[in-house]
């Protein structure tokens, strides 16, 4: 048996496939450029706080903005490039639904950036109701609409592309719950340890997704409503809640799609295959309510929430990742254990990203406890979690992927110099933004706040340093993939 | 012996029997079953109406709505023309534009009855999916809003039809999600 055989991949034409990589290529090629982008924005505001560089407190706002929503938008667009990629080997996908996604999302960065650098919006990615209509004169009514409505159209382009996923995995597998793998579970069917994990995760980010963006279409229109007919007031409450519902599982289900290549590229590397199996599909089905049940831990500051949705929010957070990190984790150090592998830029980094997404939770964690979170919340101890979740967990997945597909992980040579050089300082520049992120949170520095006081400073000043590793070895990422992934041809 | 009643002489009847001045006082005289059941069913007969259409007629129509989108958008525009409050109002206390209702929400269901099937299953879902939030965000505006949308009825008639907006909403999504979850097909969703 071949490493990565599977059960009946799907046969395209060879006009299809040379069409389907560019759609690809171009998701990653556009997601990573927004990264950058973002990763400057964020060395811009380290070095603002830092004193280092002096912008006005309103810039500064729309620069967090613009960092907060970007960073999710090049992390959906991104591992969705991950996610079609394989899971279009086991489905009938349409290369038109994904491309009109992609434009759609184009269409909306537009407006968003329109709304934040000539409206001046600078409300940040929560759009928390009713902060976007009462600016003081900050941005007007219509800015903070167009953020929102370019936030809509993005969902309505992802809702499409999720029913495309849901229309081949049905007409495949007849229901989702057989795609993820439960009539195995439950005995119903003789456990197929080659059913695709790639399908497996791509049903749960399904629907978690799914569940996410139609709350947010929801949430979004009702917000728009109040800003152009305030006397509607909706139950501030109620929107945080939706919101973050949205928010939360959005950014979560974007490691979910990145793991794909986790799945699919460590056995190539080591020549062992990933079997799936009953804790396999127990940990996925499990996730897909952890998931969406955790999002209460950003409410956990709001004493007018129901107490059981705090407690369920702790208790979800405590465990929520852990089956899939488990699975996950421990199948990659087995597949890697004595195997033999190369560890080219790709390996390495696809092994790095385990490290950043187990090591990233634990912040996290910490934070989900009611007593720790008073203390924490506000601070920038939680942008430190999610630096160290995105930083070394998600973005190794995806870089990683981009260096496959360059064709590096079927080539001979070594490892160029440049690579060596990025993959070190962005390894060392990430874990050390989000330990001194962490260390500031300890410090209880406020997070979102553009002036520092004399005694943060230096914190920041470090975090600048740490940033600019990033954006160094990131810029060293991308030279590479604008090089090389444009000629790539698809690998075997 | 058994009576054989065609369904186009069906359809005629109830459309008769909603026109009936009684029958349209009745379900017009509270929001919830003027939204909930007078418009509904004038669009369910529209939409049988459709698709029994005659082949000659069908055939006619066909190169003028290419993969159901000229009838989709046509059923768009009269759906979003009667959700505005004011034209809901406008049809309880004028004549003519509730002539005008009688007529084109019909239509709207001929149109949907006819396009509908044509349409890629893609654009079905994302239409599905636009009317299932439309149900949620009205419900809730229904429900929060401060002030009576339609002069016509009252605040109270109002949040009932919300809290039913929003129970009929729940009600699809839980079908929907044990339809495409475990194939369990409790109504056509």
């Amino acid at each position: 048996m071949s490493a990565t055989e599977v059960n009946g991949k799907i046969e395209y034409s060879d006009p299809e496939n040379r069409n389907a990589l560019i759609a690809v290529k171009s998701h990653l090629i556009a997601g990573f450029l927004v990264f950058l982008l973002m990763m400057i924005a964020g060395f811009t505001m380290r070095a603002a706080q830092g004193t280092w560089l002096e912008i006005g407190a309103d810039l500064f706002y729309q620069i967090m903005t613009v960092h907060g929503v970007g960073v999710v938008g090049a992390a959906m667009i991104t591992s969705t490039g991950v996610q079609w990629y394989f899971l279009r080997q086991y489905v009938r996908l349409s290369n038109g639904i994904f491309w009109t996604n992609f434009f759609i999302f184009l269409t909306g960065v537009v407006l968003i950036l329109g709304s934040i650098f000539v409206g001046k919006y600078g409300g940040a990615w929560t759009f928390l109701f009713p902060l976007p209509a009462i600016s003081m004169g900050a941005w007007s009514n219509g800015a903070a609409a167009l953020f929102q409505a370019g936030l809509l159209i993005i969902g309505v382009g992802f809702l499409i592309l999720y029913l495309d996923f849901g229309r081949a995995i049905l007409a495949r597998y007849g229901s989702l719950a057989r795609a993820l793998g439960l009539t195995q579970l439950f005995g119903k069917e003789p456990v197929d340890y080659k059913h695709p994990a790639a399908v497996v995760a791509s049903t749960m980010v399904l629907i978690v997704n799914f569940m996410g963006i139609a709350a947010g279409a929801v949430v979004l229109v009702m917000g728009l409503i109040n800003l152009f007919y305030p006397e509607f007031k909706p139950d501030a409450l109620l929107m945080k809640n939706l919101i973050y519902f949205f928010g939360h599982v959005v950014i979560n289900a974007t490691i979910y799609a990145s793991v794909i290549a986790v799945y699919e590229l460590l056995p190539r590397y080591t020549g062992r295959p990933w079997k799936t199996n009953k804790p396999f599909y127990a940990a996925w089905f499990a996730i897909v309510f952890m998931v969406m049940g955790v999002y209460p831990h950003h409410l956990m500051m709001d004493f007018a929430m129901p107490n059981w949705a705090l407690v369920v929010g702790q208790v979800l957070s405590f465990g929520s990742g852990i089956p899939v990190m488990v699975v996950t984790g421990y199948g990659a150090l087995m597949i890697v254990y004595r195997s033999g592998i190369k560890w080219t830029t790709s390996a390495k980094l696809l092994f790095l990203s385990m490290f950043g997404w187990w090591a990233g939770v634990i912040p996290a964690i910490l934070d989900a406890m009611v007593t720790v979170n008073r203390a924490f919340h506000n601070t920038l101890w939680v942008p430190g979690h999610f630096h160290f979740y995105l930083l070394l967990g998600l973005l190794p997945m995806l870089i990683g992927f981009a260096y496959f597909l360059a064709g590096e992980g079927d080539s001979k040579e070594q490892p160029k110099a440049t690579d060596k050089l990025g993959f070190y300082a962005y390894l060392i520049g990430a874990f050390m933004t989000s330990m001194v992120f962490l260390a500031s949170g300890a410090s209880s520095i406020p997070r979102r706040w553009a002036a520092h006081m004399p005694e943060w400073v230096s914190f920041a000043q470090v975090g600048t340093v740490a940033a600019a590793l990033v954006v160094l070895g990131m810029l060293l990422f991308i030279i590479r993939a604008l090089v090389s992934l444009p000629g790539a041809s698809n690998p075997r | 012996m058994r009576l054989k009643i065609k369904p186009e002489w069906l359809l005629l009847a109830a459309f008769i029997i909603l026109t009936l001045p009684p029958m349209q006082r009745f379900l017009e005289q509270s929001m919830v079953t003027h939204m909930l059941v007078q418009l509904p069913a004038l669009t369910v007969i529209g939409w049988i109406f459709g698709r029994t259409l005659p082949e000659s007629w069908s055939n006619k129509i066909a190169p003028w709505n290419r993969w159901g989108i000229t009838g989709m958008a046509l059923a768009i525009v009269i759906m979003t023309y009667w959700m505005l409050p004011r034209a809901l109002d406008a049809a309880v206390s004028e004549w003519y534009v509730e002539l005008g209702k009688f007529i084109t929400v019909p239509a709207m269901g001929i149109a949907l009855g006819v396009s509908w099937p044509q349409l890629n299953p893609i654009a079905q879902g994302v239409l599905k999916l636009e009317f299932w939030a439309t149900f949620m965000r009205l419900g809730w505006l229904y429900l929060d809003l401060p002030d009576r949308l339609c002069a016509n009825y009252l605040l109270s008639d109002q949040r009932v039809l919300g809290q039913l907006l929003l129970l009929i909403g729940s009600a699809w999504a839980i079908a929907w999600t044990l339809r495409v979850m475990f194939g369990t097909k409790i109504i056509n969703t």
